[in-house]
């Protein structure tokens, strides 16, 4: 240090500077949801948190880009693409999106409920609607991120094996649906995920029934559709055998669009509207239900 | 960026009801035609539990909607204007409402970004309002480690952080140890008083918050009950007790005959407290009586007492 004799504000003296006001420019409401809807973005990969929290984010990232990594070496040793961008690895993907948004939907809602902290949100401009908003829209970002990444990786994995222009495009015309289908899957699973985690406080609870609903109804649905005789049959049993969870209604949704990869569910046919109209209705059930979730809560 | 700005406030009340009426489901009847202005300054709003006090700051709020009558807050109607209302006001629930497995310091920056300050202004305002409350060093420590003075001051830092031109505290003491208390309305003193904001201080304790108050609000089953100076309160609330060891009828004729009509309760002689005289006139007849005197204190009223009493003594 070049000088001997630093000023004695330096030197750890405390000014109290009394209390001071606010005058600059306050945000309206619109940036306040915005800024809500970051934090818990962020909460739902653990950022911002302790180490602890990071742990089931980050692993369900990896189990969820293996196959992609797995795809890219392949591919590059001459193999054709492991997986279609629609379908991905079906059965892992429904593991581990249901882990992700059973252990990330308490995370974002049943906290906030457990530490009674609500009021604190809605004594401030937002309105009611505002939190359950920008809590779906985090939910479905990194729902997003969790499902489109691993088919991104595996994109570019393959494209850099590639060769020539034709390929590249083949290629990128497989791609843009399976986006499609990853849109689809996490609008309609944040959407059912925070519906059933704001039900209850308690985290544990919530990751239980989150679990419980979306693993049962998914057991339920694969086991009809194999005594309805499997992938291929064409029966009115098996055609809509897989109306009885989202996962299988979102494939049943997803052939019916025209999608081609071997998936979860048979054929739908001519019943495949039905399983737009009903993923639809879940849909806006979640929302519907999130938001009256939402309208009386601090008022307790 | 679109910015709100503060209308400056008027010089007259800070809350108006006319009327204000809330009935829950079930035919519970929590506001019952309450019409009140509060001044600004620091007023405390004092009822027995379940007299409407915290039904009263969510509908101040916008938080509830009223069954009848209007409100305003700042000059604003409580009812269409709920979004302004809020930007102006910050608000210390009376229930634990702290996540506890976050700094303080992260949770107030938040709540201040919730409150539409900037993100960096929110962190300074954050650091701020922690420091205005006394919490230190400890800012950094997440709250689920902190007794539960250190909670009450961060449950008062987040109402703190967007620098509100009201305040609305409900029941701030609650679960403090007497040291707590004390600290904690000497804190709501100071911000009254140094920081120029007008506070709302909803407490079933007139005797604890009448010492911090310039004007006091009494409700009753949802009803207005008085609205008045502090001086005129505690004038009303304050009396002397009086023990002797005997001769408590002597003293209570003594005590006549000086002036003082004094009440018998159980083995304590009541003395209405007018001022300071009072306690010269007590210390003269017990010592012209030459009594053993063993407790002369001044009686603080929880506020269900002060009705009763004056139900009781009507020109008191």
């Amino acid at each position: 240090m070049l000088d001997p004799a630093p000023p004695p504000q330096a030197a750890g003296v405390i000014h109290d500077l009394g209390y001071r006001g606010y005058d600059g420019p306050r945000l309206g409401r619109p940036q306040i949801v915005r800024a809500l809807t970051w934090h818990s973005f962020r909460s739902s990969f653990g950022i911002g948190r302790g180490a602890k929290a990071k742990i089931i984010p980050v692993l369900a990232l990896v189990a969820m880009c293996l196959p992609a990594l797995v795809n890219a070496f392949a591919v590059a040793r001459g193999n054709a693409r492991l997986f279609g961008y629609d379908v991905y690895s079906p059965t892992l993907r429904v593991v581990v999106v249901t882990i992700f948004i059973a252990a990330q939907a308490p995370e974002l809602v049943s906290r906030d409920l457990r530490s009674r902290v609500l009021p604190l949100y809605f004594c401030r401009p937002l309105r009611r609607a505002d939190y359950p908003l920008a809590k779906y829209v985090a939910l479905t970002a990194a729902c997003l991120i969790l499902i489109e990444l691993p088919l991104l990786i595996m994109y570019v994995g393959t494209i850099a094996s590639a060769s020539g222009g034709r390929a590249v495009w083949n290629e990128t015309k497989a791609f843009i649906p399976g986006l499609g289908v990853g849109v689809m899957w996490a609008v309609l699973m944040a959407a059912i995920g925070l519906v059933l985690a704001s039900r209850t406080g308690r985290r544990a609870y919530a990751t239980g029934i989150v679990a419980i609903v979306c693993f049962l109804t998914w057991t339920l649905s694969l086991l009809l559709i194999q005594a309805e005789g499997g992938l291929t049959a064409t029966s009115t049993g098996a055609r809509i055998a897989g109306l009885f969870s989202p996962y299988t209604i979102l494939d049943g949704v997803r052939i019916w669009l025209g999608g081609t990869s071997q998936g979860e569910v048979a054929n739908p046919g001519h019943f495949g509207p039905l399983y737009g109209i009903l993923a639809v209705i879940l849909l806006a059930a979640s929302l519907g239900g999130l938001a009256a979730r939402y309208r009386k809560v601090s008022q307790s | 960026m679109p910015s709100i700005q503060a209308p400056p406030i008027e010089a007259g009340a800070v809350i108006e009801t006319r009327g204000l009426t809330k009935v829950y489901p079930g035919d519970v009847t929590a506001l019952d035609g309450l019409s009140v202005d509060v001044a600004p300054g620091v007023t405390g709003l004092v009822g027995a539990n379940g007299a409407g006090k915290s039904t009263l700051i969510k509908i101040l709020l916008g938080l509830l909607p009223p069954t009848k009558g209007q409100a305003k807050v700042l000059g604003h109607d409580c009812g269409t204007d709920g979004e302004t209302i809020r930007t102006l006001l910050g608000y210390m629930p009376e229930h634990d409402c702290l996540p506890p497995d976050v700094t303080a310091t992260e949770f107030v920056t938040h709540l201040g970004r919730m409150s539409g300050l900037p993100p960096t202004v929110a962190k300074e305002r954050a650091a701020e309002s922690l420091r205005h409350v006394g919490l230190h060093e400890e800012r950094y420590r997440q709250i689920g480690t902190y007794s539960t003075g250190m909670k009450q001051r961060v449950k008062l830092a987040q109402a703190l952080v967007g620098d509100p031109k009201l305040l609305l505290l409900d029941e701030p003491t609650n679960g403090l140890d007497p040291a707590g208390r004390t600290a904690m309305l000497e804190l709501i003193a100071r911000i009254g008083l140094e920081f120029g904001i007008s506070i709302v201080v909803a407490s079933h304790l007139l005797g604890e918050i009448e010492r911090i108050c310039d004007n006091l609000v009494a409700i009753e089953a949802g009803r207005l009950l008085r609205a008045d100076t502090i001086t005129s309160f505690t004038q009303m609330s304050q009396v002397l007790a009086v023990e002797v060891e005997e001769g408590l009828a002597q003293l209570q004729a003594e005590l006549a005959v000086h002036g003082l009509t004094a009440t018998v309760q159980a083995r304590t002689l009541l003395v209405p407290l007018g001022g300071d005289d009072t306690y010269d006139v007590v210390r003269d007849c017990v010592a012209n009586l030459a009594l053993p005197l063993c407790r002369l204190e001044q009686r603080r009223h929880q506020v269900e007492e002060l009705f009763r009493d004056e139900e009781e003594v009507p020109h008191a």
